[in-house]
């Protein structure tokens, strides 16, 4: 009976409030554009659009009254929703209109005619009649670009009250490339900045249904995509910000030769121009108002005009290079007394170095993550870097770089699991160096003598041996098969195995496994990071007892990097070298790999990261064997670098 | 030509400088023009009579903006300004852009000035008076200068300027309350409510620009008025010729472009042959709002009928 209570309950609030979903689709990225489905039929796309009012809350406890386009049968949002189509679709927009007066939807920069049905001719267009009225808009999507869409009716109140969107039109040749072939960009960077501006007494005059001078306008409010700096920053559909869905927050990494530029699309919907300043790297402005430039320029700002749109591609170069421990700065971090830390809240990471945290005062609070780098990008008018006069705010968001490959984090215990530690400590495997952590193979010994036809034999101890049957075990240079007694002292064994011949040996003679396990484990990874990468370096060598490594090269033993699935019995799934929690990390490459004495480094990838995260914690195995013929020697597994990076959420 | 918003202009233009539109002279001819810099009245829209400082080619009747002057490349040009406005202010002649050959540059009230230059680069070019620092620009005192290439259907000697129409806009705003006042107004609390095409707003700037499909439409953007002014062209996108009488390099297409304060730019967009948003065919209209024709105060502020810095383009 309670279920059933339930799901009555489930069933009553949704008819409670029906239409009140999210205003972007629940897949929706943290950051980046987030575009409106609408309707594909063929190739028509059909967008139903209602013009409505709402609040929108500011940064200062605000909330203002707004009119904004909204999907049909939605939740209300600012602003607008971003209509994404295809060059050469029919774009057909329904408009309803719920405000009190006539309303419409102009579309600047679409050459291609703009048919409207329904309606009645206004001054600028065809416009809805007030309070449900309707028209309907029509038009093929010209060239690829970023468009704006706006009210076209008593302009100075209507844009200034929130009437407007964004309008991309991506090439039919694919959603990789902003117009041609010369602006290829990362389609998991696409980010939109939409610019607007509010003069809350206009708004308060409009609720209220009293005089305004519009001649009087001061702005109070600058927003990007809707929201004011801090706000700018929360993810896409955050629920501190119900009716203001996009985010601003840009994120990027060090460019490397393979990665394309992230594509930023910037449209100014208010009255004002505002000049624009991205801290951290020039932008390369590449189009305005959905037109290729003919030339490429670069900016550290740019003023964004009203009603124009500007798309810059971004990268990010790391030109120096620094490193704490390869290539310090040339001169000492300021002294931490002589640094002030605003409200003791800072972004800094404590440490200058990209991917890399200090130390901070005690008593500062850090949003940093992984050492990544903030920059702010703002209005550089810098009035409008306020919310109501208050710095800072306003027209503003941040640029994060995040390390190379994302946020990177170094092992922070390391343990042999079914092996000896050779030498080494955890530090060994923190870089790519010459510092190693270095196991052996676990060894017992045998008490007593051993013939030559014995399938039954005692070991000292089965410590660090496989708890199941079936793995090899050498005796002098005799390798023999357990095949029962896995975990206790008393194995039966077959002789002989992988082109070796029984023998007899002494009592006391060493038993020797043919594997080693070593895991180390990560921390501090915080819950919802994606794009787990895994790395790992080592090499296998012939000795398990000299300094340096001697040469392997033949009859290499098989390395497999495993991953600890956590929902697969907790801790105790990845307890021991074989216990089911350890997941083969998936190829490419594909494993298990032949390494011998000369570093072998890899990186895998993995399609879903919750499954491996558990209380911040990563946990790798990585698990060594040498069980092919011809006859096996000893060897020893050094690991030079295990680092995990990831998507930070 | 029918209802060309400049054609008045134009007419009073080839009386000062005896040329015919679109006439090309390969060699230097001297041009004479005279102005008057006078005081008078604008009727805006909705009927209110703004007291003015203007150019006008005699001393009477001042328009706003003041008569449009053109002159060939080669063209050896002589202005001369009579100073009508009231005693104790100077007007000079000034367009920036324009090299004078020396000689006075200011005329005392009741006297003259007479200014000299070659016309040798073609282009667009904002003429003003400089006196008062800005309060003569305010009140009036403004027009276009252009200087066409040899080549007669140019805006400048590459072929790519071609053009069908041309449309000088001359761009400005005026706060009544400094006009009535223009001496001892206290320029902090300057707060403009009519913004002005060639003198006009909306609709007073109707019937607008007429041009045929596919024709291509020069439009010459001269910034007579204090603010930076971001126009906004629907239905068509406008290609960027040149920037304060300079030919700009490549193709940059725009639909709402910034004319800086005190700037000029051309800019050529061909006519579609398809119906403009509007029954009035396809607006180009300040974007950043200012679309009022005097106070407007009021529940519902912008008149209903339009107001402002709107023009359209029409068939």
């Amino acid at each position: 009976m309670r279920f059933t209570a339930v799901l009555l309950l489930v069933v009553t609030l949704c008819l409670a409030s029906p239409g009140r979903a999210n205003a972007i689709p629940a897949d929706a990225p943290p950051t980046g554009m987030v575009c409106t489905p609408g309707a594909v039929s063929g190739a028509t796309h059909t967008f139903d659009l209602v013009a409505e009012t709402g609040y929108i809350d500011t940064p200062d406890g605000n909330s203002v009254f707004m009119w904004s386009y909204g999907e049909a049968g939605g939740h209300f949002q600012s602003p607008g929703p971003v209509l994404c189509v295809t060059q050469g679709q029919t774009v057909v927009v329904n408009l309803t209109n719920n405000l009190p007066e006539p309303a419409s939807i102009v579309f600047p920069g679409q050459d291609a005619p703009v048919t409207a049905s329904g309606g009645a001719a206004g001054l600028l267009t065809t416009e809805a009649a007030a309070s449900g009225g309707t028209v309907q808009y029509s038009f093929v999507a010209g060239s690829p670009g970023t468009y704006l869409y706006e009210s076209g009716s008593d302009i100075a109140k209507q844009i200034e009250m929130g009437l407007y969107g964004a309008l991309i039109v991506r090439p039919a040749a694919g959603p990789a490339l902003a117009y041609g072939t010369s602006t290829a960009f990362d389609p998991s960077r696409e980010y939109l900045l939409l610019l607007s501006e509010i003069d809350s007494d206009l708004h308060h005059a409009v609720e209220t249904g009293t005089a305004y001078d519009v001649n009087a306008r001061r702005d109070r409010y600058f927003a990007v995509n809707g929201r004011e700096f801090p706000d700018t920053i929360q993810d896409n559909g955050s629920g501190l910000l119900p009716n203001q869905p996009y985010g601003a927050l840009v994120r990027i990494q060090p460019t490397t030769p393979t990665t394309a530029p992230a594509l930023i699309r910037m449209i100014n919907v208010g009255a004002l121009n505002h000049p624009f300043h991205p801290h951290g790297n020039h932008t390369t402005q590449i189009a305005q108002d959905g037109r290729l430039l003919p030339v490429p320029t670069e900016h550290f700002g740019e003023t964004i005009a009203s009603g124009q749109t500007v798309d810059f591609l971004l990268r990010w170069d790391d030109q120096d290079n620094w490193d704490p421990t390869t290539k310090p700065l040339p001169v000492p971090p300021p002294n931490y007394r002589d640094v002030f830390f605003k409200d003791a809240n800072t972004w800094y990471g404590g440490s200058p170095y990209l991917g890399h945290k200090g130390i901070l005062p005690s008593g500062v609070v850090t949003q940093n993550i992984c050492g990544e780098w903030y920059f702010p990008w703002h209005s550089h008018a810098l009035n409008e870097f306020t919310n109501y006069d208050q710095g800072f705010g306003g027209m503003a968001t941040l640029l994060r770089v995040d390390p190379p490959g994302g946020c990177f984090a170094a092992p922070a215990t390391a343990t042999p699991l079914g092996s000896v530690l050779k030498s080494g400590t955890v530090a060994g495997l923190a870089a790519d160096d010459t510092t190693y952590y270095a196991v052996n193979p676990r060894t017992t010994t045998r008490p007593t003598a051993t013939t030559t036809a014995q399938t039954s034999i005692t070991v000292a101890s089965a410590t660090g041996f496989p708890a199941a049957p079936g793995y090899y075990a050498r005796i002098d240079n005799e390798v023999v098969r357990v095949t029962a007694g896995a975990g206790t002292t008393t194995w039966t064994v077959q002789r002989g195995q992988l082109g070796t011949t029984a023998a007899t040996h002494a009592s006391g003679a060493v038993v020797t496994a043919l594997a080693t396990d070593f895991t180390a484990g990560f921390t501090g990874v915080p819950a919802g990071s994606q794009h787990l990468k895994v790395t790992y370096k080592g090499a296998n060598c012939a000795t398990t007892t000299a300094a340096t490594c001697t040469a392997l090269t033949t009859n290499l033993p098989q390395q497999t990097v495993k991953i600890c699935d956590w929902t697969v019995g907790g801790a105790a799934g990845c307890s021991t070298a074989t216990s089911a929690g350890w997941v083969t990390l998936p190829a490419p490459p594909a494993q298990p790999q032949g390494v011998g004495s000369t570093d072998v480094g890899a990186t895998w990838t993995l399609p879903a990261s919750a499954q491996y995260i558990s209380a911040g914690q990563v946990k790798v195995l990585v698990h060594t064997e040498r069980y092919t013929s011809p006859s096996p020697a000893a060897f020893s597994t050094w690991g030079n670098l295990l680092a995990l990076t990831y998507d930070a959420p | 030509m029918r209802g060309h918003p400049w054609k008045g202009a134009l007419v009073l233009v080839l009386v000062a400088a005896g040329l015919g539109a679109g006439s090309s002279s390969a060699s230097a001819a001297p041009v004479a023009v005279s102005l008057c810099a006078v005081p008078g009245t604008a009727t805006m829209a909705g009927g209110a009579s703004v007291p003015i400082w203007g150019f006008a080619a005699t001393c009477a009747n001042p328009g706003l903006p003041g008569p449009v002057l053109t002159a060939t490349v080669g063209d050896t040009v002589t202005v001369t300004v009579t100073n009508a406005l009231p005693a104790g202010h100077d007007v000079t002649f000034e367009v920036p852009g324009i090299d004078f050959a020396a000689g006075p540059d200011s005329a005392p009230p009741g006297g003259t000035v007479t200014r000299t230059f070659t016309a040798s680069a073609p282009g667009t070019y904002l003429y003003q008076s400089g006196g008062d620092a800005g309060r003569q620009v305010a009140m009036g005192l403004y027009g276009a200068l252009i200087v066409r290439p040899a080549t007669a259907g140019q805006a400048y000697p590459s072929a790519d300027s071609a053009y069908d129409v041309e449309a000088p806009l001359v761009l400005s705003a005026i706060d009544p309350a400094f006009n009535a006042a223009p001496e001892t107004f206290d320029l902090h609390s300057y707060r403009a409510t009519y913004w002005l095409i060639n003198g006009k707003s909306y609709p007073d700037t109707a019937p607008g620009i007429t041009a045929a499909g596919g024709q291509r439409l020069l439009l010459r953007y001269l910034n007579a008025g204090y603010d930076n002014t971001t126009m906004s062209l629907l239905g068509m996108h406008a290609r960027v010729v040149a920037r304060d009488a300079r030919p700009v390099d490549g193709d940059a297409e725009v639909a709402a472009e910034t004319i800086p304060a005190g700037a000029t730019e051309d800019v050529i967009a061909t006519v579609p042959a398809g119906a403009g948003p509007s029954s009035h065919g396809f607006p180009l209209y300040n974007r950043q709002q200012h679309v009022t024709n005097g106070d407007q105060t009021g529940v519902s502020p912008a008149p209903a009928s339009g107001g402002g810095m709107l023009i359209f383009i029409h068939h």
